[in-house]
């Protein structure tokens, strides 16, 4: 009991010297989890290094686990700045009024989702490349999107489902899974688990470079028609915070990143101006989708 | 039992019909056998099918990884250990000294009881989640995660403790003493060990949740097992399952009673990084973000005017279709419970140092690690590659983990058991006769409190497209609804309330077994 005591009473003594320490102001960024994450914080920690080189200010990454904890921490002020995805940008600057969309991926202004099935199913008849639409054979069959909130994982493929067959996925197949991640989509339609599959093409094919899944195995059914996805979105607050013009100095220094290093840990070969509107086609699917309100 | 002639006329009187039990022993049987029927009839109903084509080049390389880790790829393992360890400790401490008072009033009060019922109905996970949306992703967030349903935890076993203790030396206190001053002079000194124990293999547990944790972003050794294992980098994913598999398994070692303060007080250093916790947040929180929209906005005329009541049922109709999850949510968990109940019943002989020989204990204790460190969602994972998408892989998961935890606590508690010269020769006789009737009352005991847990634990096996509460809890979370999770987290609180109701009905009464108190 002795121990105890003494033990409550050393944290208690300790909290308010710890709790100080995390005042400094620190501008602080993420990335939603979305593929490769391995190495994540050091390969995200020299992207903080460009910015604070860049910025004058110090620059920190913090790791995030799920989209929603993204954008959780974004609402929180907890970090300023923010790589997301087309939906959870949406559900950000929503929950955050005044934040804005500064810079987007150069393939996110025409991003697609592929459908993906083992090649024994036959899904496609013979034909080994994608074809002009999902074919009906995918009906009954079993089906995962990819995490909950995905644009490229659930919301853009529920969208396209929908309105070729007119009917919700659930109707429309044996049963719905939702995998947590493109990788992990990928894995469970190799495996034969789910016989189709939504995924984002870039994971894709980045998975069949660096020889993941056997295309001899699985293929592609189809791609989806092009949309905006993942793009840069910082707080309204951030100029009163770190300065005057702060915000037009982060689009710059985002737009500047040429180093295939940086990079490559989104990965996207470089960025371009984004803007709220370009999202607007994002907010109308997910709030049809009832994933906004 | 009957021998004692009240009992015997009052059984010529009444003879108990067929199906009632005459002894302690024969209530157990019906329950045990009552669970398995109830499970053989419900299987049919349950969405059962397996389908799976080539898992086998996915488990290989799942294999290959636990068979050959990479602890060199780990990115700051030493850091994550350090965190989760302090999570688990500082969260089980709090616990402890937060249920510690409130055990004091447990059995006086029901609405505390009540209070603690639904705290400790909502899984340490949704408990993070709920937590995130105002601490952030901070030491804040995950100690109260484990503090608060530990709490609720503590007040109640301990309470439980505090009954059962002999009431003579309560008696031979002053007339007037204080509740507190019975507590330390007369209680603590007779309940001081088996609280310790207790507090200890709760400890344990603690491990395990701050590891969970990590599944939803603190940086715990579950953060970076959860991205190895999820974008298959097994060698990374097996190098971390061994340092967690090492570190349970030397737990008796190094959670030595003189070794935790010492852990406790230079854990504080990595214990981080706290919130700045801003008072407006908080509050938005509380009194905005969790509740339907039309209660915020509710005033006295929208009240009158039956504008709230539209309004509530407008949103009600919005909430996702809840039958079908709350049938899957008590089906899975019967299930796990029947499934735990087989897997316990086979795995603790084999664990006892009386009935399996040195090979079989070894193996079977190994075993019991792997099965009870092992996360949940990893082992329906590597099940539902196997087995395809269906209740099954989670079915399984539930049964084999939670039967490993009983199968580990009976074997324990076997291992204790000091046979009587008279014993029967043969293993199987001395396991029927001897160890069986001592070690059953405590294993049904324990496996009525884990049905509590495993109601809990079908929340997070929403990956296999097996649609429960959880799941539904879990997509509120993701579309940032947190009226929606909120509601819908009493509502399990609820219906995890009933569960336990009715697992302490069924419960073996009285004085169950001297490590009673070790759940």
């Amino acid at each position: 009991m002795r121990w105890l005591a003494t033990a409550a009473l050393t944290l208690i003594s300790a909290l308010p010297v710890t709790m100080s320490l995390a005042q400094a102001d620190t501008f602080k960024f993420t990335a939603i989890p979305d593929e490769d994450e391995s190495r994540l914080v050091e390969r995200f920690d020299k992207v903080a290094d460009y910015l604070e080189e860049k910025l004058g200010v110090d620059v920190e990454y913090v790791p995030v686990k799920s989209y929603s904890a993204a954008v959780s921490a974004f609402r929180n002020d907890q970090i300023q700045m923010a790589w997301f995805g087309g939906l959870t940008g949406v559900q950000a600057r929503q929950m955050v009024p005044g934040s804005v969309a500064i810079a987007q991926g150069v393939e996110d202004a025409a991003f697609r989702s592929y459908f993906i099935a083992r090649r024994d199913l036959k899904l496609a008849g013979d034909a080994a490349e994608p074809l002009d639409a999902l074919p009906d054979s995918v009906e009954g069959h079993s089906f995962t999107f990819g995490a909950k909130t995905s644009t490229s994982g659930r919301l853009m493929p529920e969208y396209y489902l929908r309105e070729q067959f007119q009917q919700a996925p659930d109707a429309l197949f044996s049963r719905v899974g939702f995998s947590g991640d493109h990788s992990r989509t990928i894995a469970l339609v190799a495996a034969g688990t789910y016989d189709v599959g939504a995924v984002n093409f870039a994971v894709w094919e980045a998975a069949v470079k660096d020889g993941k899944v056997d295309p001899s195995k699985v293929q592609v059914l189809w791609q989806t028609p092009a949309y905006p996805d993942y793009q840069w979105t910082i707080r309204g607050d951030a100029d009163s915070h770190f300065g005057t013009d702060f915000t037009a100095h982060v689009t710059q220094a985002l737009l500047d990143m040429k180093d295939p290093d940086l990079l490559e840990s989104f990965p996207r070969s470089g960025f371009i101006p984004a803007s709220n509107d370009d999202y607007a086609p994002i907010k109308t699917v997910g709030e049809q989708l009832g994933l906004l309100r | 039992m009957s021998a004692d002639p009240s009992t015997m006329t009052a059984e010529l009187r009444h003879p108990p019909r067929w199906w009632q039990a005459r002894s302690d022993g024969a209530r157990l049987l019906h329950l045990g056998g009552g669970l398995v029927i109830a499970m053989l009839v419900l299987v049919p109903f349950a969405d059962l099918s397996v389908t799976s084509r080539d898992p086998w080049q996915e488990l290989g390389r799942m294999l290959t990884g636990l068979a050959s880790p990479a602890p060199g790829a780990l990115e700051s393992p030493l850091h994550a250990l350090i965190l989760t360890i302090a999570f688990a400790l500082w969260g089980t401490l709090l616990g402890a000294l937060i249920g510690l008072p409130l055990a004091l009033v447990y059995s006086r009060s029901r609405l505390l009881r009540g209070i603690c019922a639904g705290l400790r109905a909502v899984h340490e996970l949704f408990w993070a989640l709920l937590l995130l949306q105002v601490f952030g992703l901070s030491a804040a967030t995950a100690l109260a995660a484990i503090t608060i349903p530990y709490a609720a935890t503590f007040a109640k076993v301990y309470a439980e403790i505090l009954e059962q203790l002999p009431q003579a030396p309560l008696k031979a206190l002053p007339w007037a003493s204080s509740r507190a001053m019975r507590f330390v002079y007369a209680e603590l000194p007779m309940a001081w060990r088996r609280m310790a124990s207790y507090t200890r293999y709760r400890f344990e547990c603690g491990l395990r949740a701050s590891v969970l944790l990590g599944f939803v972003g603190l940086p715990t050794l579950g953060f970076y097992l959860e991205s190895a294992f999820r974008e298959g980098r097994y060698a990374e994913a097996g190098a971390l399952l061994w340092i967690f598999y090492l570190l349970i398994a030397t737990l008796p070692w190094w959670g030595h009673r003189r070794v935790l303060p010492v852990l406790a007080i230079a854990s504080l250093w990595w214990l981080g990084p706290w919130p700045d916790i801003s008072p407006t947040l908080l509050w938005r929180f509380i009194s905005h973000d969790i509740w339907p929209a039309p209660l915020v906005n509710a005033s006295f005329e929208s009240l009158t005017s039956g504008e709230l009541a539209t309004g509530l049922l407008q949103w009600a109709s919005h909430l996702p279709d809840l039958l079908p999850a709350i049938g899957n949510t008590l089906l899975l968990g019967l299930l796990g419970t029947a499934g735990s109940l087989l897997i316990a019943m086979l795995l603790w002989p084999l664990a006892s140092r009386h009935v399996g020989n040195r090979l079989s204990q070894h193996s079977t204790n190994g075993l019991l690690i792997f099965l009870r460190t092992t996360p949940e969602l990893i082992l329906a994972f590597i099940l539902l590659l196997l087995l395809g998408p269906s209740l099954l892989p989670a079915w399984l998961a539930l049964a084999l983990h939670n039967g490993a935890i009983i199968a580990f606590l009976c074997a324990r508690h076997a291992n204790q058991i000091q046979l009587p010269p008279s014993r029967p020769q043969g293993k199987f006789e001395c396991w029927l006769y001897e160890l069986n009737p001592r070690v059953a009352p405590g294993m049904f005991a324990l496996l009525l409190y884990r049905a509590e847990t495993i109601i809990r634990e079908t929340a997070i096996l929403g990956m296999l497209g097996v649609v429960t509460l959880g799941f539904h809890i879990d997509s509120s979370f993701e579309y940032l609804m947190f009226d929606q999770a909120f509601a819908l987290l009493v509502l399990t609180a609820i219906l995890n309330i009933g569960v336990d109701s009715l697992a302490r009905r069924l419960r073996p009464s009285g004085e169950i077994s001297e490590d009673s108190c070790v759940r």
